[in-house]
């Protein structure tokens, strides 16, 4: 314990004032985006003062600037073009992804200990150098300024076939000996023995996954064109470059709206997160 | 292989593996063997041996500047962001600390929100004119100490390449904390126990014992940082708005020009460039870090 002794006072004030700094400085640009969302387009460029807060009461806020952002960024489509992609990408993908490590980990295979090898070495694999024929060939297939796009090449990952494969190795063979003398299949054992045994490491893989989707913006931008198909983040592009609208309150508005739910979700499930991802970074 | 079974793996494994082929290793060579090509996307592709790359080295200065942005980027971010991860991670470990899951919850917030809004939301309070930065430091008569005002936090200068650094390291930071704290939480207590014989303080526990007892860790945090810094695209195409300049180029955007101005060899021959520095700094930092750890030992 006492390596972990109290540090005089003085240190203990510097450190909590050094760390709640800068913590401040995370919350900061978030309040002054809610700030601004709120003010007329007049206020938030009066360069007179600094107000902290829109002019007036609560009600005197500008509060239809949100409305006029929803509409104008059509956000209730890219909400769901967002949502459709992320939640068919991670239930797929997780699932692909845990049925292929457990094959590496627990079933025969023909060449398996090669075929892994090299599946960890793309891996390392930059996207730079492979989305240009990704998108050739999903020009190819159809795919090209559709949502098929966003979801086909993600059905399954590298990194998640691994990350599963490590979990399930843990799972001990009598457990899956056990259940083939009571005569399982191979989906079955996997089904009823495997996944509720790695539960904690496929929901981090799902919450990754989730992420991953919901805020690439890469690809999206290469695949898709039209405004119809746009995910979040392509619109918030499209936002920011003043496509839809010049004034920085509806920009601001249309902003929030884009951040506010990830913040609500992100809050709610943060134990889960904040695991989840130590799980990730330990296992690499 | 403790389970006997009659279906192969191969049944399980066959279509996840399939995607990956399809989508990653095939596109990797094929992209690769492109670049040794001149192709717009319509005709036959016109074999053109190592003119890309000669083309790239001696007739683009703005990939040499892209290039250097970028790295710049890693050089200046990824050791701000481990040693920054590292000293808030201990700080919040600490019995002391007030309000641990609090500052956790805040600190990691930027990194589950999308960096395009992030970028979109700084951008508004670096602008220049009704920015809240430059306006909060008009108000404190901070602005007489810049010899040029307002200054351009994102214009064409290196202030731009500095604030997006900057914005980086602030969107990851949270992230590599609680890497950081996952980390700490796992050195054995004996190890502390046994320099508290010695009567070492904290400053001397941190130091001596708890940051080379996380060195795996500090290993992954480097290497991905330094992953993230090569692959930043999101937040400069978003903060710039895609422009084309000297100071806030990097190889992405640069790329993604070429890309979408169907030079399609030479955008493959910026891809395996990448290629080849992902590979040299990953193997080099491997080294360097395995090999100081068994010095230390």
């Amino acid at each position: 314990m006492s390596a972990w002794s109290k540090p005089a006072w003085p240190i203990r004030a510097a450190v909590h004032a050094f760390v709640y700094i800068l913590a401040a400085t995370m919350l900061v640009p978030f309040a002054w985006m809610c700030s601004t969302s709120l003010k007329t387009d007049a206020e938030a460029i009066d360069v007179q003062q600094l107000a902290l807060l829109p002019a007036g009461s609560v009600s005197d806020w500008k509060w239809g600037n949100y409305v006029e952002a929803w509409r104008l960024a059509e956000l209730g489509d890219v909400y769901l073009n967002s949502l459709i992609v992320a939640v068919v990408v991670t239930v797929l993908s997780v699932l692909h992804n845990a049925l292929a490590g457990f094959a590496f980990a627990k079933l025969r295979m023909t060449a398996k200990r090669s075929v892994f090898i090299a599946m960890l070495l793309t891996m390392m694999l930059p996207y730079q150098v492979y989305f240009l024929f990704a998108y050739i060939l999903c020009g190819w297939l159809g795919y090209v300024d559709h949502l098929h796009a966003l979801i086909v090449p993600f059905l399954a990952s590298a990194f998640g076939i691994f990350y599963m494969r490590q979990s399930i190795i843990t799972v001990s063979d009598g457990l899956l000996d056990a259940g083939r003398v009571d005569g399982l299949t191979n989906f079955e054992l996997f089904w009823h023995v495997v996944l509720p045994s790695i539960k904690p490491a496929v929901g981090a893989l799902a919450i990754f996954t989730f992420m991953a989707s919901w805020n690439n913006f890469f690809w999206p931008l290469i695949v898709i064109d039209s405004q119809e198909n746009f995910t979040l983040p392509l619109s918030v592009a499209a936002l920011s470059s003043g496509l839809y609208v010049q004034s920085w309150p509806v920009q601001m508005a249309a902003a929030t709206l884009i951040t506010l739910p990830t913040i609500v979700v992100f809050i709610i499930f943060q134990r889960i997160f904040v695991q989840g991802l130590a799980l990730t970074g330990m296992k690499g | 292989m403790s389970v006997r079974s009659s279906t192969s793996g191969w049944a399980f494994a066959a279509f996840p593996l399939a995607v990956i082929v399809v989508f990653t290793a095939l596109p990797t060579v094929a992209g690769v063997a492109l670049s040794f090509f001149e192709w717009t996307g319509g005709n036959r592709p016109n074999f053109i041996g190592i003119e890309n790359y000669r083309a790239a080295i001696l007739h683009d200065p703005q990939l040499i500047h892209s290039l250097r942005n970028t790295l710049i980027f890693g050089v200046a971010t990824v050791p701000i962001t481990v040693i920054l991860a590292f000293v808030l991670a201990v700080a919040l470990k600490a019995e002391w600390f007030v309000g641990k899951t609090t500052v956790r919850t805040i600190i990691f917030l930027p990194f589950v929100i999308s960096i395009v809004a992030i970028g979109f939301v700084w951008r508004w309070v670096l602008d220049p004119h009704s920015g809240l930065l430059n306006m909060g430091l008009e108000s404190i008569a901070a602005d007489r100490m810049f010899a040029d005002w307002p200054v351009p936090w994102l214009g064409d200068s290196p202030w731009a390449l500095g604030t997006m650094c900057f914005v980086h390291v602030w969107r990851n930071l949270g992230f590599c904390v609680v890497l950081y704290l996952a980390a700490l939480s796992r050195v054995p207590r004996s190890l502390y126990d046994a320099a508290g014989v010695d009567g070492a303080g904290s400053w001397q526990a941190t130091w001596r014992i708890a940051w080379p007892a996380v060195r795996p860790m500090t290993l992954f945090v480097v290497i991905t940082s330094s992953i993230w810094s090569l692959q930043v695209f999101d937040l400069v195409w978003v903060m710039t708005g895609g422009a084309e300049q000297p100071w806030t180029d990097v190889l992405n955007t640069h790329l993604y020009r070429e890309f979408a101005a169907n030079r399609l060899g030479y955008a493959a021959t910026i891809g395996v460039l990448v290629l080849i520095i992902t590979a040299v700094i990953t193997v080099a930092q491997l080294r360097w870090l395995r090999g100081s750890t068994e010095a230390a030992s």
